[in-house]
């Protein structure tokens, strides 16, 4: 028995519980998407994206601890050194709308 | 950008009491002319990052390429993470200096050096009398046959066709001339120079659009 | 959203925490790309989708698919779109969302409701019972067989490179073909 299969109280083992943190994070995530959504500036947009894609590695992370996979791992290292070309392509897009690339 | 894109001189806007980054209007799209004469100064924020993070990028590109016998990943994924980090380095210093850097024969190598391997490697077994992609004729291991199918074949591929596409893009669609004959001036902006918004600046457009920017060149069809 | 998982009761009893909040998130996404009006924040939102897609496949145990999806959506999609709107003229908009197109909403409301009367002849994921997961001609025989045969761990890259392989050539075919169409119709004779 590993560690995620450990019980903790009332039935729930500690797998579960990161399951539902991972869910928490998701439910935070809609919170940012609002951010996104909403903008006003493109500045906003760019932040509200990093902040998700930096929430996106951690439910990664949870998922793989969660479900004892840790090769899971390698999509969350991707995603966090993918998220920052996103972040770093969109903000010097925003300056003259590409006129700088 | 490198210094031989800017041309100060031909900046026909003076804007001259904003500071330089709010010289040029927002609201339309810079042509060719403002958009290289329009002064910035490299991110000081975003260069050394990319000097940092870059070489681990590729360095994991490679590990999901040559690991994909083990772990979740393989040779397209790790093509398109390689590529990824040309476009990291691009933003970074530049799309024209990352052109230079990385020349037009490099790009296309990848790519016809890949589909020409993941065709040969499957074509062996054949010249050997059995199917196509029968590893076991193959003189190596059969893990290290499908290894090489995606580390020498699918991998170079994608990385060359997604950053061929990336600079493709980044010059535009070619205005003037049918775009395949570069060197001729003179037939250049004949057929439709009235379609107007393109950028005129990529290497490969003809040097009459080049010279005249983006504006006259419409202006005149 | 929510109206969509529960349409049989067995089904929404089964959606756990973290699905409904991915799944509502990418739905949200998905929308919010479809009704923004600004193509900049189109592009933006529909990274943000990525996100959501990449978590939910790691979740389903699709860890290649994730990656695939993490490595094209995040990596490459997005810049090639900023790309394409750096040489795109921008209209100025007063309103953030697109106006509703009457007709093409009840296409496509009429179209959604078709196809979740087909939901209940689709098995539950991760049902023992799916065809093509009991099937031991398929799925049952590439499990047992791949490492025996092919001697790589990886099922999907095993199946991808050796017995899928010829298929897997034309996907590259396709690939290198998409790059020369890409020079064609931009009428350009070089890549960089």
């Amino acid at each position: 028995m590993t560690l995620v299969d450990a019980t903790l109280v009332a039935g729930y083992t500690v797998a579960d519980v990161l399951l539902y943190a991972a869910a928490g994070f998701a439910v935070l995530a809609i919170g940012m998407l609002y951010r996104a959504v909403k903008g006003p500036t493109m500045q906003d947009r760019v932040l509200a994206v990093n902040v998700l894609g930096t929430n996106t590695v951690v439910i990664l992370g949870l998922l793989a601890a969660a479900l004892g996979e840790p090769t899971f791992l390698d999509v969350a290292l991707v995603y966090a050194l993918l998220n920052f070309l996103m972040a770093i392509a969109i903000s010097k897009f925003t300056v003259e709308r590409g006129g700088v690339l | 950008m490198s210094d031989s894109d800017r041309r100060d001189d031909a900046n026909p806007r003076d804007g001259g009491d904003l500071p330089p980054h709010r010289a040029v209007d927002r609201s339309g799209r810079l042509d060719s002319t403002e958009r290289q004469g329009t002064p910035y100064t490299e991110s000081q924020v975003i260069m050394p990052t990319v000097k940092v993070v870059a070489p681990f990028a590729f360095t994991y590109g490679l590990f999901v390429t040559f690991h994909g016998g083990g772990s979740p990943g393989g040779g397209f994924q790790g093509g398109a993470i390689m590529a990824a980090v040309v476009f990291m380095i691009a933003f970074a210093f530049g799309i024209e200096s990352t052109r230079t850097w990385l020349a037009n024969t490099v790009v296309v190598a990848l790519a016809v050096g890949g589909a020409l391997a993941f065709a040969g490697i499957g074509l062996v077994p054949v010249a050997l009398g059995g199917a196509f992609l029968q590893y076991d004729l193959l003189p190596i291991p059969i893990k290290y046959g499908l290894e090489a199918v995606e580390i020498i074949g699918i991998a170079p591929l994608v990385a060359g066709v997604l950053m061929g596409l990336f600079f493709l893009l980044a010059n535009g669609f070619a205005l003037g001339g049918d775009g395949f004959e570069p060197d001729d001036p003179d037939e250049s902006d004949a057929p439709d120079g009235g379609s107007g918004d393109g950028d005129a600046g990529g290497d490969s457009a003809s040097p009459a659009a080049v010279a005249d920017g983006g504006r006259e060149h419409g202006g005149d069809a | 959203m929510t109206g969509a998982l529960s349409v049989t009761a067995p089904v929404a009893a089964q959606v756990t925490a973290i699905e409904a909040s991915l799944l509502a998130f990418v739905v949200l996404t998905a929308l919010a790309t479809a009704f923004a009006r600004d193509v900049l924040a189109a592009v933006i939102i529909f990274g943000a989708y990525s996100l959501g897609m990449a978590a939910l496949y790691v979740f389903y145990r699709a860890p290649d698919v994730a990656l695939t999806e993490a490595a094209i959506s995040a990596g490459v999609t997005t810049v090639l779109l900023l790309l394409t709107l750096a040489k795109t003229t921008r209209i100025d908009h007063e309103a953030a969302f697109e106006s509703v197109n009457y007709p093409a909403a009840g296409a496509a409301a009429f179209l959604f409701v078709g196809l979740l009367l087909t939901m209940d002849a689709i098995p539950a994921i991760g049902s023992p019972n799916a065809p093509v997961w009991s099937n031991p001609d398929v799925t049952q025989w590439y499990l047992a067989e791949t490492y025996a045969q092919v001697h790589v761990e990886n099922t999907v890259m095993g199946v991808l490179a050796a017995f899928r392989g010829f298929d897997t050539f034309g996907e590259a075919i396709v690939v290198f073909a998409g790059g020369i169409a890409a020079l064609i119709v931009l009428r350009r004779e070089v890549f960089a």
